[in-house]
């Protein structure tokens, strides 16, 4: 394993940085190259950065001067921001998947490539199994549009891997992360102190520390398996008491209403909540993470209960039941 | 939840509003014996017996959010809290009668196979309540629910927390190989839209997925005959295009639903009989034996007619339907 050298995509997000880092503090790997359409915020140390758009056609070229034997794909969209468009961030996604695959089959001397993909294939449905092994990846058809962008990174992944058998590839399912470094839409749909849930519904949550989201792809790195793994942290919890932990109140909003009431609470200021949260907040999903823990060998550290504990005490901030609770005598 | 049985007049309030009429009591003295209001009103919340602080205090770290639910989104505490509302429905509404629920195995995985009647899921419940109270080790039942319960709001919300699980093999083998007592309906959604005339009669048991299951895992199958579900809401008809409009399999029309409204939706008073049978052991055929069709089927007709001749019998040892 000695003297490994490895090709990060998205480095300059909080997650590629972290896994740069890591990755460059390890003995065993000789090289870390990143790449990103812009630098990172602060420099990373042995980190050699590559400025390059992962959709135009440079990779080619960049790819096998490189020299790297493992590529970690991390340059997945998970929602479209205020500066990145839907149609960009389907581009990137697909486009950019499409390019950087395309790269490492012209370059010689790629052994092994994870995709950071993401749990989202799988959908949020009434009746779906409590914990979905990674093999019913379609029992359901895709129903958004991100869904469709990784159903479609899925199928590039899948055909290159059958065309270049000496190449292991790793498709790593993410559930969505969660950790008091990360803005993501969780941690903004839990930010106003009024939080909209559907009316009726207390779905299932299950959600991965951002510690062990960095440390499960380290971990397929280490030990490369072929096929899909899903990362999550064990357990779930329930949406309602992920509401009152993080200390905001629910706002039950019937079905129907559900899609305007987020739509004008966006347009007054309010987070964005795209088509797959809507989903999830209404039927929610968990997945079996028995193959992450055997067959990689990673045991996160943080369950969904403990990851969102360890978010809630960073963010600090006094909720205002506990302050209702210690006017009680003798308390 | 409560190892010993409760008393039958020990209802739900009663720990509850004890310790509120002590404390009004404290706040009226104080008041008459001419202490201002704020004082006396301290001096009483001091005179708070320790078991309401501990109510309330188990209130708030329920609004905090500070309670457990398993990764099933089992909630032990919501079970608790509706645990008196069911013995109440066990005790005086439907006057169970349970027999043989020694036949349940104390610990490890274990299969319940019942019979399934009555158009919302009150069955599992009742017999999820007679393991809790008529079991020397009683211990909480998973059930597997049919999907739409899932689409309803509220309903989804309650099944989930009571231990509710969606019907699918994959929930049932990882049910059964976490060691969880685990119970099915195998007739389905045949078993509760079924007619008025058509009542303790067995539908079929699907493709003997169940069987599967149990063969797979090795757990014992224990069969279960209730008698008395099939009369809580007698269905006379069934409006399929409503059915269709809500999503629902079916769209009972019973005398009292949809036409009292909500109030409908109370089930009738009959009198219960579930009767758990001797396990079947299903451990010595060995995992792979699940894909044995013939097998699986004659399992499938064994627990099948169990169950159909224990309905039989115990629809005669009951007697009158509802007094």
């Amino acid at each position: 394993m000695a003297g490994r050298r490895v090709l990060v995509t998205g480095v300059s997000g909080y997650l590629g940085s972290e896994i740069a880092r890591s990755l460059a503090a390890d003995p065993e790997i000789e090289h870390v190259v990143g790449l990103d359409e812009r630098p990172p915020r602060e420099r990373l140390r042995d980190v050699e950065f590559i400025e390059a758009d992962i959709r135009g056609g440079e990779l080619g070229e960049l790819l096998p001067r490189a020299g790297v034997d493992t590529v970690i794909h991390n340059k997945i969209v998970r929602r479209p921001g205020p500066r990145l468009s839907p149609r960009a961030a389907h581009e990137i996604n697909v486009i950019g998947t499409l390019e950087l695959l395309a790269a490492c089959e012209r370059a010689a001397g790629v052994a092994a490539i994870v995709i950071r993909g993401s749990a989202g294939i799988y959908g949020a449905e009434p009746d779906a199994p409590q914990f979905f092994p990674e093999e019913l990846a379609r029992l359901y058809p895709l129903r958004t549009r991100f869904q469709r962008d990784v159903g479609e990174i899925e199928n590039l992944f899948d055909a290159f891997a059958r065309r270049n058998r000496e190449v292991v590839c790793t498709m790593l399912r993410y559930q969505p992360a969660i950790g008091p470094s990360l803005d993501t839409q969780i941690t903004q749909y839990l930010s106003p102190p009024l939080v909209p849930t559907p009316l009726g519904f207390d779905p299932r949550i299950q959600l991965v520390h951002e510690y062990d989201a960095v440390g499960a792809t380290l971990a397929a790195v280490r030990r490369p398996v072929r096929g899909a793994v899903n990362v999550a942290g064990p357990g779930t919890i329930g949406l309602s008491r992920l509401v009152r932990r993080a200390g905001r109140s629910a706002l039950p909003v019937p079905a129907v209403l559900f899609d305007t009431a987020t739509a004008t609470a966006r347009r007054l200021g309010g987070p964005r909540v795209s088509p797959d949260l809507r989903r999830l907040l209404r039927y929610g999903r968990a997945v079996d993470t028995t193959r992450l823990t055997e067959e990689v060998g990673f045991r996160p550290r943080f369950s969904t209960p403990d990851a969102v504990e360890d978010w809630v005490r960073a963010k600090g901030g006094r909720r205002l039941v506990s302050a209702v609770g210690e006017l009680l005598p003798g308390r | 939840m409560n190892d010993a049985p409760r008393t039958p007049g020990e209802s739900a309030t009663g720990p509850l509003l004890r310790p509120a009429v002590v404390f009004l009591r404290a706040l009226r003295a104080g008041l008459a014996r001419g202490v201002s209001p704020l004082e006396a009103l301290a001096s009483a919340g001091a005179a708070l017996p320790g078991e309401a602080r501990g109510a309330i205090e188990a209130a708030i770290s329920r609004l905090e959010g500070d309670y457990a639910e398993d990764e099933w989104g089992f909630d032990e505490g919501f079970a608790d809290a509706v645990f008196p509302l069911l013995e109440l429905m066990y005790e005086r509404w439907w006057r169970v009668r349970a027999i043989g629920v020694g036949n349940v195995p104390a610990h490890g995985r274990a299969l319940l196979v019942a019979n399934h009647a009555g158009v919302l899921p009150w069955d599992a419940t009742m017999i999820a309540t007679a393991i809790m109270r008529e079991h020397p080790l009683p211990r909480p039942t998973r059930f597997l629910v049919l999907r739409w319960a899932f689409e309803l709001p509220w309903l989804s919300i309650a099944v989930r927390r009571l231990g509710g699980v969606v019907a699918s093999p994959y929930n049932a083998v990882r049910l059964l190989e976490e060691e969880e007592l685990v119970a099915v309906f195998p007739e389905g959604a045949r078993g509760i839209g079924k007619r008025w005339s058509e009542r303790y009669r067995l539908q079929r048991f699907g493709r003997g997925g169940f069987v599967e299951i149990a063969l797979r895992t090795g757990a014992p199958i224990v069969p279960v005959a209730v008698v008395g579900s099939e009369e809580i809401y007698p269905k006379i008809a069934d409006a399929r295009l409503l059915a269709r409009l809500i999503g629902a399999p079916y769209f009972p029309i019973t005398p009292t639903f949809p036409a009292l409204g909500p109030l409908g939706a109370i089930p009738l008073p009959s009198r219960w009989r579930i009767e758990f049978g001797e396990p079947i052991e299903t451990a010595g055929y060995g995992p792979d034996s699940a894909e044995d069709r013939r097998l699986v089927l004659e399992l499938a007709e064994r627990v099948r007619s169990d169950i159909q001749d224990r309905l039989l019998t115990g629809v005669f040892e009951r007697g009158s339907a509802f007094i």
